[in-house]
């Protein structure tokens, strides 16, 4: 009778526990499943169904399937497509051989750092000749927007942070009314973009009287046109520059005043929540060992918000990328093309000229340039990060 | 990590191709299509929803006395809901993700070149079908009081002369001028010709008003915006369309010639570009600007301007033309989209009330638009005698001409605003090179929108 019951015994746990871990699979796919309906029919679909639509010639209504013409457009052929591809690969490389190769030999990282210079030298001529066939011949418009868009990114997300950084680290001292500034500096952030663009609109505007306009006064500066002006600064200051070297236009710069203005605030509470997880007595045995004020801030502070920071960057630069309210309201017809950025220029693809389909396909391929962006900060930035 | 994510990528990707693959080349609309509709057998719907873009306490408050006077009076008891939809690219962006979808608002504001992209998708409702209608249909007497232009401005050839719309208002673009300052400048009347308004803005730069209420004197103030490229275009005799040819002329020798003597202006320091939004008004208003050209719907704008700012004499005139004038009229249209013919008869329904002389009488008297009927300006006398600038504008429409009601208008529109900005801002930019781009930009458009209707 005992060992009938020792007999069985295990076989019933054994069946309770597959039971036992059943229910707890399917109570766990129950708890996710909400969120992954929310994710399949609101993010996944969504752009499943925007590469469906850049597949047709899909105006107003959906036309004939042209495959990968509407990418052609964009790129002119895929031959330069792959050109650049190229390109961008050899930098890779280069990237790659810079760090991990020739390890083994002696002299191995002089070695490899001179094939990896020689490699990206090569990899940004390729890059650059594919990106010139693809401009002779493909749409100037998008390839220009992307530059635009890579201006406003490079000319925003740094100074976000920076300034960020800045403003957190001053307010994260015991001084007076910290609690307000903190309120200040965050409220920019959460102001309707399009109404605050609206009054930059003012404060921007072509009168010589404009706020502007009277701030550069007093530095003996005459009046500018701002949001109007599609020159770059550095032809108005002086510079005989063109292409890509000339820089964001005035205008553009405007609207970067904007988004740096509106973003501060959010990388400051964000920052101010970092330096609340660094250890007070890391600062005290700093202070002890005679470090001055600057630097514990670059050897303890720096380091520690490290995390944060590359957090920021990264969901800064994807932010710039997709940026669209306060350029649409920012933006005047006498910028010209100067500040259309990829989302506005495919906004306008979209509901101006009902050109569904090539506009997909340029959404398609800010995805995929932003995907890429992405990687490459995660590889470049992220192995800097000090988790402590 | 990665790995999974290219999975991914992978996956939807090959799920769209997939899905093209096996898609139908056709459109499917979701509503059944119409044909000939025997309208004595459909009873109206009960509830209709209108879609408009009216915002202010005047337009507003006649826009609810209108429809609950509607709802009302109605014999059919149909319930109409107005909802503002936004401004009329808002109007116009919501308004494509929902054609040919039961989910339209029954009766929709829109210009005439939205109307026209809209019906690519053959998703408007042809009025012809019902305006002659023994039941419910418009008597010809009332369809004879349209101003015959207004009328016909709905009518597109390109939809084999389909009925998509019914002006319930129109505006015109003119010229406001400060009298008091050209007295003050050796004038008596506004300019006729462009030489004469060339003398009175470069005057008007040098002197200023004398009850000017803010620094600065400008004579013309340029707002960059298609409407006053066709203005100007108009005022030096040409035009923007061909609509005997279906082809823009945006490089006419009357629009480079009129493009010239704006950037001469510019150049000489007498005019120069609105500053932002409604800068133009303020300025007029505060008497440091000669003149300006908008809408006429601005007048009780520039009115409350002029009342709260300089408080001087102007009036409205037409713009200073080479020949006989040609003024810019404009304004948005009701359409019907397509759902059902219940839902279609119940907004006909409302769109004739709306049309009706004594509505027509409150809505354009509330709202400073011009009415569409003549019996109705007929009836506004008295209110033409207290609003001399509202009776004077109206003088003009005799000389009232259209821009083109084509799909893709607004595509266009972008571009024509940023050449024109480029050419006054750059007196070294040849103005004929400049618009032959532009021209051949809008051809293009034009040429790949009207590739939907041959397909």
């Amino acid at each position: 009778m005992t060992e009938a019951v020792i007999s069985v015994k295990p076989k019933k746990t054994g069946t309770t526990l597959h039971k036992l871990r059943t229910r707890e699979q399917i109570t766990g796919y129950l708890f996710v499943l909400p969120a992954l309906i929310v994710i399949l029919v609101f993010g996944l679909f969504p752009i499943g169904y925007s590469i469906y639509m850049s597949l047709f010639n899909w105006r107003v209504t959906k036309g004939a399937y042209v495959g990968g013409k509407n990418y052609l457009l964009i790129f002119g052929n895929w031959t330069n497509l792959l050109i650049t591809l190229a390109g961008i690969a050899l930098i890779v490389g280069a990237f790659w051989i810079w760090n991990n190769a020739f390890k083994s030999l002696s002299k191995g990282q002089t070695i490899a750092k001179v094939v990896a210079a020689v490699i990206m030298i090569l990899g940004g001529v390729i890059f650059i000749t594919g990106w010139g066939y693809m401009y002779d011949s493909g749409n100037q418009n998008f390839l220009n927007s992307l530059i635009v868009t890579l201006y406003y990114a490079l000319g925003t997300v740094p100074a976000e942070v920076i300034l960020g950084m800045i403003l957190a680290f001053l307010l994260y001292q015991d001084i007076i009314g910290k609690d307000i500034f903190r309120m200040i500096y965050f409220l920019p952030y959460v102001t309707p973009s399009v109404t605050s663009a609206v009054v930059f609109q003012i404060i921007f505007s072509l009168r010589e009287t404009s706020i502007a306009n009277m701030i550069i006064g007093w530095f003996g500066i005459s009046p500018q046109k701002w949001r109007f002006e599609p020159k770059p600064l550095l032809n108005l200051l002086g510079l005989d520059l063109s292409g890509f070297l000339a820089g964001p236009s005035l205008a553009l710069i405007s609207i970067m005043i904007y988004g740096i203005w509106s973003f501060v605030g959010y990388n400051t509470v964000i920052f101010l929540a970092g330096l609340g997880n660094i250890p007070k007595e890391t600062y005290e045995a700093a202070e002890i060992d005679g470090a001055t004020r600057s630097q514990q801030f670059r050897f303890i502070t720096m380091p520690l918000l490290s995390p944060t920071t590359f957090y920021l960057v990264l969901i800064g630069f994807i932010g710039t990328f997709k940026a669209f309210n306060h350029i649409y309201v920012l933006r005047t017809p006498s910028a010209g093309d100067s500040v259309i950025t990829t989302s506005l220029l495919i906004f306008d693809n979209f509901y101006k000229a009902n050109q569904y389909g090539i506009a997909t396909a340029q959404a398609i391929v800010l995805f995929v340039v932003i995907l890429g962006l992405t990687l490459a900060q995660n590889k470049l930035i992220g192995e800097r990060v000090f988790y402590g | 990590m990665k790995r999974k994510m290219f999975s991914l990528i992978a996956i939807i990707m090959i799920a769209a191709m997939v899905l093209s693959a096996c898609a139908k080349t056709t459109p499917e609309p979701e509503v059944p299509v119409e044909g000939a509709v025997d309208w004595s057998k459909v009873t109206p719907a009960k509830n209709i929803v209108f879609w408009h873009q009216h915002t202010g306490e005047a337009r507003e408050a006649a826009m609810k006395t209108i429809v609950d006077g509607f709802n009302a009076t109605n014999e059919y008891g149909i319930t109409l809901t107005a909802e503002y939809a936004g401004g009329y690219g808002d109007i116009y962006t919501k308004m494509l993700a929902l054609l040919n979808t039961p989910d339209v608002p029954d009766i929709v504001v829109g210009y005439q070149n939205q109307i026209a992209t809209y019906q690519l998708a053959d998703s408007m409702f042809d009025m012809n079908t019902v305006i002659n209608d023994p039941v419910y249909g418009m008597p010809q007497a009332d369809q004879d009081d349209f101003i015959p232009a207004f009328f016909q401005q709905d009518v597109y050839p390109l939809y084999d002369n389909q009925r998509l719309g019914l002006a319930p208002n129109r505006s015109m673009e003119v010229m406001y001028y400060n009298m008091d300052w050209l007295k003050e400048l050796g004038y008596d009347a506004p300019p006729a010709t462009p030489e004469e308004f060339r003398e009175m803005t470069c005057k008007a730069a040098e002197q200023p008003f004398s009850g000017a209420k803010a620094e600065g004197s400008m004579g013309y103030q340029l707002s960059i915006d298609t409407s006053r490229f066709a203005s100007w275009t108009y005022a030096f005799g040409g035009d923007i369309y061909d609509g005997t040819t279906n082809q823009y002329t945006l490089n006419s020798p009357a629009a480079v010639e009129a493009f010239k003597f704006l950037q001469g202006l510019f150049a000489d320091g007498c005019a120069r570009l609105v500053s932002e939004n409604y800068g133009d008004q303020s300025d007029f208003g505060n008497g440091t600007l000669l003149f300006t050209v908008g809408s006429s719907s601005g007048l009780p704008f520039y009115t409350q301007a002029v009342d709260e700012g300089a408080a001087f004499d102007w009036s409205v005139a037409a713009l200073p033309s080479t020949g006989t004038p040609k003024q810019d009229v404009y304004g948005a249209s009701v359409s019907i989209p397509k759902s059902t013919p219940e839902r279609e008869l119940a907004a006909w329904i409302f769109i004739k009330y709306y049309t009706s002389p004594e509505i027509q009488k409150l809505w354009a008297e509330a709202s400073g638009y011009f009415p569409v009927r003549q019996s109705v300006a007929d009836m506004m006398g008295d209110y033409m005698t207290a609003n001399p600038t509202y009776k004077a504008s109206w003088d003009l429409l005799k000389y009232g001409w259209f821009e083109p009601a084509v799909p893709g208008y607004d595509f266009v529109r972008d571009e024509i605003e940023v050449v024109m900005a480029a050419v006054v801002d750059n007196p070294a930019l040849d103005v004929q090179a400049e618009f032959d781009k532009l021209n051949e930009f809008g051809n293009k458009t034009l040429a790949e929108q009207l590739e939907q209707l041959n397909k």
